[in-house]
């Protein structure tokens, strides 16, 4: 690295970390996305516990009603003395939220449920409440009219759990998958989040100067690459100092997640002397905290680098090219789409994360940065593979911050005409 | 040895011919005055003089060896097209151009200091750049170009965009940087300006040299074909001896022409036709053609020539 390198990275570097704007994202980063996942999950479990439904049933056969009843005590069922036009109308005018049609055949086998209401049911949690409460009604009338035991009732209530655990060469991990796709989930949108963000840092740094004009005293100092590479390192190290530190904070956040859980749980809920162990409480209310690979971290950080460096280099490249931000949309698009096909395939990758497809993503330079990095933390990705993924991209980023310092040399000078593709391809061949 | 060599350089862009085989060089401790119309080849022949492009062909020397980025660091480049960090603070940034062109930061922020002074701008160093206006900005982006006592100091158009006061200021510290032995490449459409800076002239059009050497010599060469007329009445007399194509009108104003004798005419017959029309005559000076009308001269023969030749030269 020469010396101007430092000097430019050094500079841009200060200029940024500085501002009110990189600590204010740096302290609240990770609690907006924290609170972006909160309120997810409240929103799908809002349909259902924001206000107590009261739910008309029309009992056709006669023999359903008395098995209507919710045991979290959300949904009143009731059997309205009135005919179905006048229960209609009222679920119109908001005095019931639905009118459950029960046919007289549902029981014995032709007929089906049907639910009315105005905003259509859709696939809420009320939904399914409302489909296995009338599947558990019908299921007890038929086994009834069987003459079946109350054994074999008592089998068939009977819940079984299932539990889902983790194998790796280092054994059988303890904990819920939930807690690797949640994490892979929140280190894939960190990455992508971050690597698109600083991207256009970079690229907004070099059109600022191309518009500014104090490119061309600038270039007269230090050569154009020198420019760039230090632009680009400098807002890396930027990137890093942020990424690092959120990449503690999700560290120290599940080490401490066990301690922070059972500051919830209540000992006398779960018939446990109140001084249980951390250990005991945890066991008890049948939760069993991941013991995460320390390496993801180590990743995680090292594959953010590598690929904001692999489209920051693209991005300026683009910069150069244009006078002002509208003009370089146009330009972005091929480069967005393997990224925006990473985020796609994220919910994918963590399902499936040894799928040829998920293998494949995580090996394309552009998409591995997001899709490895979800695969490391989902699942146990054999060392060859990361080394192989982190080696082709570290490759393509060479290759690309190679073509685009050419780009950029000729396009920072150029002023006035639009510039399409092939004259940025033509710009990379001159001498 | 000269300072800068230019020497056979050529450079083209696509289809057009910015530079053809230009060959020039700067004297140590002497102003050059590269002139030329819009679109000339004078950007681009700055551009690779100061390492930021490079010719297709020909060579550039600094001293004796071809320039690079070593010779940038003993370059000052003010480009006619500038500007600075709009929210960086004056000092910091002057500060980061100097470490830029290789002085300690230490001995940069002195310099800055003492030019801040030099330009009775002491207390703009902690201001952001974008609440200075823009002849104070022009001052800033000038310190930029000579914070490092570079041995040549390329100016393009540096008076664009400044009072006279701050004009003259200029002009001073320029001529004071020449005294010290710093050899300066002045581009400039302003021959008034060229005329009391430069010694020597280079002119340069549609990427080809028209007139190249030292000032006085190519106004001695050129002879005494000016007339300067002063006068008062009526100047019916201008208009019927440019019809006739006896003279050509330089410089015209309500008591004032400044003309070229064209075809032998003789400075009496112009005398004689102005007595005839104008009521008094104050003033009759035969003189040595001014900058400008060298420019035009050699520009606009320039272009008969290629439209006698049939053909004609991509802009």
């Amino acid at each position: 690295m020469t010396q101007k390198i430092f000097i430019v990275a050094k500079t841009e570097f200060l200029k940024r970390v500085k501002t009110k704007w990189f600590v204010l994202t740096t302290l609240i980063g990770p609690i907006a996305l924290i609170g972006f996942f909160v309120i997810v999950g409240i929103v799908s479990v809002k349909s259902l516990t924001s206000s107590e439904k009261t739910v008309a049933v029309i009992d056709r056969s006669e023999l359903l009603f008395a098995d209507y009843h919710d045991d979290d005590g959300q949904i009143t069922f009731i059997q309205p003395n009135a005919p179905e036009d006048s229960i209609r109308a009222a679920v119109i005018r908001g005095i019931y939220s639905g009118y459950l049609l029960l046919d007289a055949n549902i029981v014995s086998g032709g007929g089906k449920a049907t639910y009315f209401s105005r905003d259509g049911g859709g696939v809420t949690v009320f939904a399914r409440k409302i489909r296995s409460i009338t599947r558990q009604a019908v299921e007890k009338r038929r086994l009834e009219e069987q003459n079946v035991p109350q054994e074999v009732f008592d089998i068939l209530n009977a819940s079984v759990r299932v539990d889902m655990r983790k194998l790796s060469e280092t054994g059988e991990a303890s904990g819920g998958t939930e807690a690797f796709a949640v994490l892979g989930y929140i280190m894939g949108f960190m990455i992508y989040i971050t690597m698109l963000t600083y991207g256009s840092v970079v690229m907004q740094g070099v059109i600022q100067e191309k518009m500014n004009r104090v490119v061309e005293i600038i270039i007269s100092s230090v050569r154009p690459f020198d420019l760039l590479m230090g632009k680009v390192l400098g807002i890396g190290a930027m990137g890093l100092v942020q990424m690092t530190f959120w990449a503690i904070l999700i560290m120290v956040g599940t080490i401490f997640s066990g301690a922070i859980i059972s500051l919830f749980l209540d000992p006398a809920n779960l018939n446990l002397p109140a001084a249980a162990s951390q250990n005991e409480l945890l066991a008890a209310a049948n939760i069993s905290m991941p013991v995460i690979d320390p390496f993801i971290f180590v990743w995680f950080v090292l594959y953010f680098l590598l690929g904001y460096l692999l489209y920051a280099s693209i991005f300026s490249a683009i910069g150069s090219s244009v006078e002002q931000q509208q003009d370089a949309q146009s330009l972005m698009l091929p480069v967005m789409l393997p990224i925006i096909m990473a985020i796609v395939f994220l919910q994918s990758t963590v399902e499936a994360p040894n799928s040829t497809l998920s293998i494949v993503l995580s090996m394309i330079p552009f998409t591995s940065p997001i899709s490895m990095v979800v695969r490391y933390a989902v699942t146990d990705v054999p060392l060859w593979q990361v080394l192989l993924s982190f080696s082709l991209l570290v490759a393509c980023f060479i290759g690309a911050i190679w073509v685009s310092a050419r780009i950029y040399r000729v396009g920072i000078l150029m002023y006035g005409k639009k510039a399409s593709i092939k004259d940025l391809i033509k710009w990379a061949r001159y001498a | 040895m000269p300072v800068l060599t230019v020497d056979e350089v050529t450079k083209q862009f696509d289809k057009v011919l910015a530079v053809d085989k230009a060959s020039f060089s700067a004297e140590p401790g002497r102003i050059l005055g590269l002139l030329g119309p819009n679109g000339a080849g004078k950007t681009t022949t700055i551009r690779m003089i100061t390492y930021i492009t490079v010719p297709d062909s020909g060579e550039i020397r600094f001293g004796d060896k071809k320039v690079g980025p070593w010779s940038q660091e003993r370059m000052g480049y003010l480009p006619e097209e500038r500007g600075l960090y709009k929210k960086m603070k004056v000092g910091d940034q002057l500060v980061y151009f100097a470490e830029l062109k290789g002085l300690p930061k230490k001995e940069a922020n002195k310099r800055v200091r003492r030019w801040l002074e030099r330009f009775g701008a002491e207390d703009w160093y902690s201001r952001k750049t974008n609440e200075l206006s823009k002849g104070m900005q022009q001052k800033i982006q000038f310190i930029t170009a000579v914070l490092h006592e570079p041995d040549l100091l390329v100016l393009d158009e540096p008076f664009g965009g400044l009072d006279p006061i701050n004009a003259e200021l200029l002009q001073d510290v320029i001529m004071e940087l020449k005294e010290g032995g710093c050899t300066i490449l002045f581009a400039s459409h302003r021959m008034e300006q060229v005329e009391q800076l430069c010694d020597d002239i280079c002119l340069i059009s549609q990427g080809e040299i028209l007139v190249r050497g030292a000032l006085r010599d190519i106004k001695r060469k050129a002879g005494k074909n000016t007339v300067v007329i002063d006068f008062e009445g009526s100047d019916t007399f201008l208009d019927t001896m440019e019809a006739r194509q006896l003279i050509r009108i330089n410089v015209r104003s309500k008591n004032r022409a400044e003309v070229r004798l064209l075809h032998n005419t003789k400075p009496r017959e112009v005398l004689d036709e102005a007595l005839r029309s104008a009521n008094d005559i104050t003033r009759f000076e035969l003189v040595e053609p001014s900058m400008r009308e060298i420019f035009v001269t050699a520009v606009t023969e320039q272009e008969k020539k290629i439209q006698e030749a049939g053909h004609t030269v991509p802009v």
